[in-house]
């Protein structure tokens, strides 16, 4: 991509910046999420704000039930917020419609799950270039090359995706949130149901991915090794960010959901 | 076991409730026929204790020959047929003396016809008009107003009768009774109870007698018991005094033979109905089938861990067969209320098509519910067991494995054994129909092989046929048609038994139009090929009376006019009804040709008779037959002639009028038709106006040129089709439940890829299109297939009536098309629940689903 990745790399926003600066691709702005009313109502986010730069590939860490997921989901427009502003690009998406949200999915985010999620009738080609069909845009023949090639995907691509290992179909499925190029890719557990060796493949794609081409990425992650491949990790806990750490390692993204777990229990 | 069974239903209340309608539909025509039966019978036994209310004995003439039953035959006295002679009126006082007989009532009986208030005749669908002697002392029919006429210009109107003429006491109008028209006053009104629309008007005896016994005979006549003797006593008693020619028979008899008679006459009707029962439940079970299939393979991981805790096969049969029953149970339920609703409609159908006026209301018996959910619940366990075997077989293991979706299996053997059994069906389906005589069993086999051959092949039908279907889609809208087209093909078979159910009921309809606008060209073809005549005076279901013939023939510009009639001829074990008609009328009117001898020579006893009967007794020119002609015994005929079957001249033999004379009593005359043929060169418009001014003041008869006459053929046809396409609608109404059913199915199944498409950007609005052009695709699909082999069958039967005036191809293309079209249409309605759904669907909730 045109954005020397290098130069990205080096770009830290602040922790719990609220204003929109060029360097930042999607910003939550005093976010709340309460499920339910009443005495059952859960606060799956409490005022959060986070801003995630632009060319990053950020984690987001936490244990179960701390509002990781709904944070991913709120800020990718498949979730709405309770209060609070969700921005992308500087647009606040908040209030838009089923209409403008799905477009705005379409065309400016891409997304990985954590059960690959394709269409078990279409060939992996047909996959990757799903968004770009349904939106009726040109497929970038260069770019899909690049992303295929990268992927070791090129001899894949006549296969349906039950031919495929679930490594290979994770990797149709990084395509697909990539071929559109969009502003940000959200990745949900993505190597929670594959293998090591799978697993650090996907990782490695999507660090490449931002370093090469200057992607932006929000990945929610159980697996501390997974978080180390982020330029940066959040923790969130009871639906507040309340940690976060630049450029992690394994072991201090250990210790530190050690540490968690301390506070949890004690 | 039964708490799984329960939750397995409360889990999938919808799509049970879909399976369930489908149930219904086909049950509530099982449970129709049953009330609409069971209110025939109310209503005939009613007519018939009425009828014969007061008669305990009846002298009739012996019937000669065998008796023919024809169509449906409404007589409430059961006792006029052109096969008994009349009983003279002369025995009346010789049976008055019998001991006893406590009362004698000659039945004087014709056909009798008033204006209604618009001066036209008061009939209804096919049923006569019925005109008596009034006798105050029959309790059959009651004076309720007015009084009893006198002389020959006063009548009696039973009850409905004056109520479809808008007449009231008093009102003068116009009568034909007998052959005679003349203005009359009626006097009063009696009831009778139900004449199944038939309509009566009733005289004094003399004018009656005049009327309807001009030769002193009649059909029957009616004894009373004195208090104490029994009917049969008082028979044995009566048969005795009567000469050969008559015979006497108890009023229970009586009753029962005529009941018997008019049951059987509408007893077609409910087979007719109970046929398409067994359709619509057919088509039904192909959705049970479906929704069961998919139900256990969307459980297969609970079915699993039924397994694995210890279930037995058996046990988890046992859970898939009770929700088979269940829902079952509670379709046909739901099945007997609609059945009540579908024999109102059929009431009515029967009121406005044959005129019969059912009055026994809409009795709901015990065994109409028992036997309507008896069937529908054996047809849904029944189309469950393939679906619950498949259940018993899930290995244990299952359960452990996140992708419960099971491989499909491959369609080549399907494939070969369905186009084995297409094929052979098609041979013996063409070897059937071409035979010369048509080989009706082969035939049978074949058509069944046939339809058999499509239903197992039609998975393989169904990627070709769908990618024709999306390809128009896929134009305007590539992505979501490719992926609609792509989830109507991810499982085949399910498509292709989701649309044989569409199939069934469109290659019935198709088939149907084929015989239908066959039948219709060919009756329009053989008219004016077969018919030579300028006009045909005919009266519906009403005979033309006898003057008008001779009248007709003497206006200026005809040439001639013939009546025809219809004559039992008996020979041996030969017996056939033989038309009447003259030489000159023959030759006149109708083109037939001469296989041996001289048609000219019809005259006297010398008759005339078809190649193929000729063939098969083997009767050749100048032979004699011993036969029975009507009432005459013991007559020679001889062949004077044979010729050529003819379809439109629908007789195997004719005899000469004065043969028809001589053996019919007055009593029992019916001119059927009269021909008339104008002399070259005359003015046929001013020939029309003269026949037109002649018939008028007979009320029932009408004019019409052979055109006129071949169309008015045809509309009888229409009628009949148009019952048949209402009938065959519900099984498309079956058929379209279980597009929406599997659809709601495979909505459900896909709910993931569902949630995914939406994530990635899908519209709401291409989510719904690309479920309406998966559903499109699946209908079109099955419409197809039926109506190509709907066409098939109609024209390979068409081929093999050929032969019985079906002589004329004609492939109804306008409706094929509007078929197709309309199948379109039945997807679109078919996707709208499911697109609902599914774009209801949260896509988060969609996404998180397993």
């Amino acid at each position: 991509m045109n954005t020397p990745a290098a130069a990205n790399r080096m770009v830290a926003p602040a922790l719990t910046a609220t204003g929109s600066d060029g360097d930042t691709v999607a910003e939550a702005v005093d976010v709340t999420r309460v499920f339910g009313d009443g005495d059952a109502a859960v606060r799956a986010l409490d005022h959060v704000s986070v801003a995630f730069g632009r060319g990053q590939l950020t984690a987001i860490m936490g244990p179960s039930g701390s509002g990781k997921s709904t944070l991913m989901h709120c800020m990718a427009g498949l979730d709405v917020v309770t209060s609070g502003r969700i921005l992308i690009e500087g647009n606040d998406i908040s209030d838009l419609d089923d209409r403008r949200l799905t477009s705005l999915r379409r065309d400016h985010l891409g997304f990985v799950f954590q059960a690959y999620n394709l269409i078990p009738t279409l060939t992996a080609q047909a996959n990757i270039t799903l968004p770009l069909d349904i939106a009726g845009t040109r497929v970038d023949q260069a770019w899909f090359d690049q992303i295929v090639d990268t992927l070791h995907l090129r001899d894949r691509l006549t296969h349906r995706p039950h031919e495929l290992s679930g490594g290979q179909q994770q990797r149709v499925a990084c395509a697909r949130a990539l071929v559109g190029r969009p502003s940000l890719v959200f990745a949900d557990e993505p190597t929670g149901n594959l293998d090591s060796k799978a697993s650090a493949d996907i990782l490695a794609f999507l660090r490449r991915s931002v370093d090469d081409f200057g992607q932006s990425i929000v990945m929610v992650t159980h697996d501390p090794g997974a978080a180390s491949y982020a330029d940066r990790v959040l923790f969130l806990d009871d639906g507040r960010i309340v940690d976060e750490m630049h450029e992690p390692t394994t072991a201090r993204v250990l210790q530190r959901m050690g540490t968690f777990e301390l506070a949890r229990h004690s | 076991m039964w708490r799984v069974t329960l939750r397995g239903l409360q889990g999938h209340a919808l799509r049970f409730l879909l399976t369930a309608s489908a149930v219904m539909l086909g049950v509530s025509f099982v449970a129709g026929t049953f009330v609409l039966r069971d209110s025939i019978d109310g209503s005939l036994s009613n007519l018939f204790s009425q009828a014969f209310k007061g008669t305990d004995v009846s002298v009739r003439g012996a019937a000669v020959g065998d008796a023919l039953t024809e169509g449906i035959v409404i007589d409430p006295t059961g006792a006029s047929s052109t096969t008994r002679p009349g009983v003279p009126l002369s025995l009346e006082r010789k049976l008055a003396t019998v001991p006893g007989v406590a009362r004698v009532v000659p039945n004087i009986q014709g056909t009798a016809i008033i204006a209604g208030k618009d001066g036209l005749a008061v009939r209804s669908g096919g049923a006569p008009g019925l005109g008596f002697a009034y006798d105050p002392s029959d309790p059959a029919f009651t004076l309720i107003k007015g009084s009893a006429p006198t002389g020959p210009s006063q009548v009696l109107v039973e009850s409905s009768t004056l109520a479809k003429a808008g007449l009231q006491v008093g009102d003068r109008t116009i009568a034909v009774i007998g052959n005679q028209t003349r203005p009359v006053t009626i006097t009063g009104e009696v009831s009778f109870g139900s004449l199944f629309g038939a309509t009566a008007v009733l005289l004094d005896d003399a004018t009656a007698r005049r009327a309807f016994a001009p030769d002193g005979t009649v059909a029957s006549i009616s004894l009373t018991a004195a208090p104490g003797t029994s009917q049969e006593t008082l028979r044995a008693a009566v048969a005795g005094v009567l000469p050969a020619s008559a015979e006497a028979v108890t009023g229970e008899q009586l009753a029962q033979d005529g009941e018997a008679s008019l049951q059987s006459g509408l007893g077609f009707f409910t087979t007719f109905m109970l046929v398409f029962a067994g359709v619509a439940l057919f088509v039904g079970s192909f959705i049970i089938v479906n929704t069961f299939s998919m139900v256990v393979a969307q459980r297969t991981r609970e079915l699993a861990l039924l397994r694995a805790i210890g279930a037995s096969r058996r046990q988890v049969m046992t859970v898939v067969l009770a929700e088979a029953a269940v829902v079952g149970a509670v379709g046909s339920l739901l099945g007997v209320g609609f059945g009540l609703l579908i024999a109102a409609g059929a009431e009515k159908l029967v009121s406005t098509l044959l005129g019969v006026e059912l009055g026994a209301g809409l009795p709901l018996g015990v065994p109409t519910v028992l036997w309507s959910v008896a069937v529908g619940t054996l047809v849904t366990v029944a189309a469950a067991v393939l679906p619950a075997l498949r259940a018993a077989r899930t290995p244990p293991v299952a359960a452990m494995s996140l992708d419960a979706g099971a491989a499909p299996a491959g369609l080549r053997r399907r494939g070969v054994i369905g186009g084995v059994a297409l094929v052979v069906g098609i041979v013996m389906l063409a070897v059937g129909v071409t035979r010369i005589d048509a080989q009706w069993g082969l035939a049978g086999l074949g058509s069944g092989l046939c339809v058999l051959g499509v239903l197992i092949a039609a998975p393989l039908a169904a990627r070709p046929v769908v990618r024709a279907v999306s390809w128009p889609f896929e134009l305007i809208t590539h992505t979501v048609a490719k992926l609609a087209r792509r989830n109507a093909l991810r499982v085949p078979r399910r498509t292709a038994t989701t649309a044989s159910a569409l199939m069934i009921g469109l290659a019935l309809i198709s088939g149907t139009a084929v015989l239908a606008s066959s039948a219709k060209a060919s009756i329009t073809d053989i008219v004016s090929v077969e018919l030579t005549s300028d006009f045909v005076l005919s009266g519906g279901a009403s005979p033309v009376p006898e003057t008008v013939a001779p009248r007709a023939a003497a206006l200026p510009g005809v040439q001639s006019a013939s009546a025809l009639s219809g004559v039992d001829v008996h020979a041996g074990s030969f017996s056939s009804i033989a038309t009447a008609i003259t030489a000159t009328g023959l030759a006149d009117n109708f083109v037939l040709s001469t296989v041996s001898g001289r048609l000219d020579s019809l005259g006297g006893h010398t008759v005339l008779v078809d190649a193929s009967t000729a063939a098969a007794r083997s009767w050749h020119v100048g032979d004699t037959l011993d036969a029975t002609v009507g009432t005459l015994t013991r007559q020679r005929l001889t062949v004077g002639g044979i010729y050529a079957d003819s379809a439109g001249f629908n007789s195997h033999v004719i005899v000469d009028r004065s043969l028809y004379l001589a053996a019919a009593p007055d009593t029992s005359r019916r001119d059927i038709g009269v021909y008339v043929r104008a002399d070259p060169g005359a003015d046929l418009a001013a020939v029309r106006a003269g026949l037109v001014g002649l018939v008028q003041p007979y009320l029932v008869v009408s004019v019409q040129d052979g055109q006129e006459f071949a169309a008015a053929q045809g509309a009888s046809i229409d009628v009949l089709i148009n019952l048949l396409y209402v009938l065959l609608l519900f099984s498309v109404v079956v058929a379209v439940l279980g597009i929406v059913n599997t659809l709601a199915l495979s909505v459900f199944e896909r709910t993931r890829e569902i949630g995914l498409l939406r994530a990635i950007g899908l519209r709401r609005r291409q989510l719904a299109s690309m479920i309406t052009i998966e559903a499109v695709a699946t209908a079109v699909f099955g419409a197809v297939l039926g109506t190509v082999l709907g066409l098939g069958l109609g024209v390979a039967l068409q081929h093999g009536l050929a032969s019985r005036g079906l002589g004329v191809l004609a492939v109804p293309w306008s409706l094929v098309v509007t078929l197709l079209v309309s199948s379109a249409l039945v997807g679109v309605v078919a996707a709208a629940l499911p697109s609902i759904r599914a774009v209801r669907l949260g896509v988060l909730e969609a996404i998180d689903s397993v």
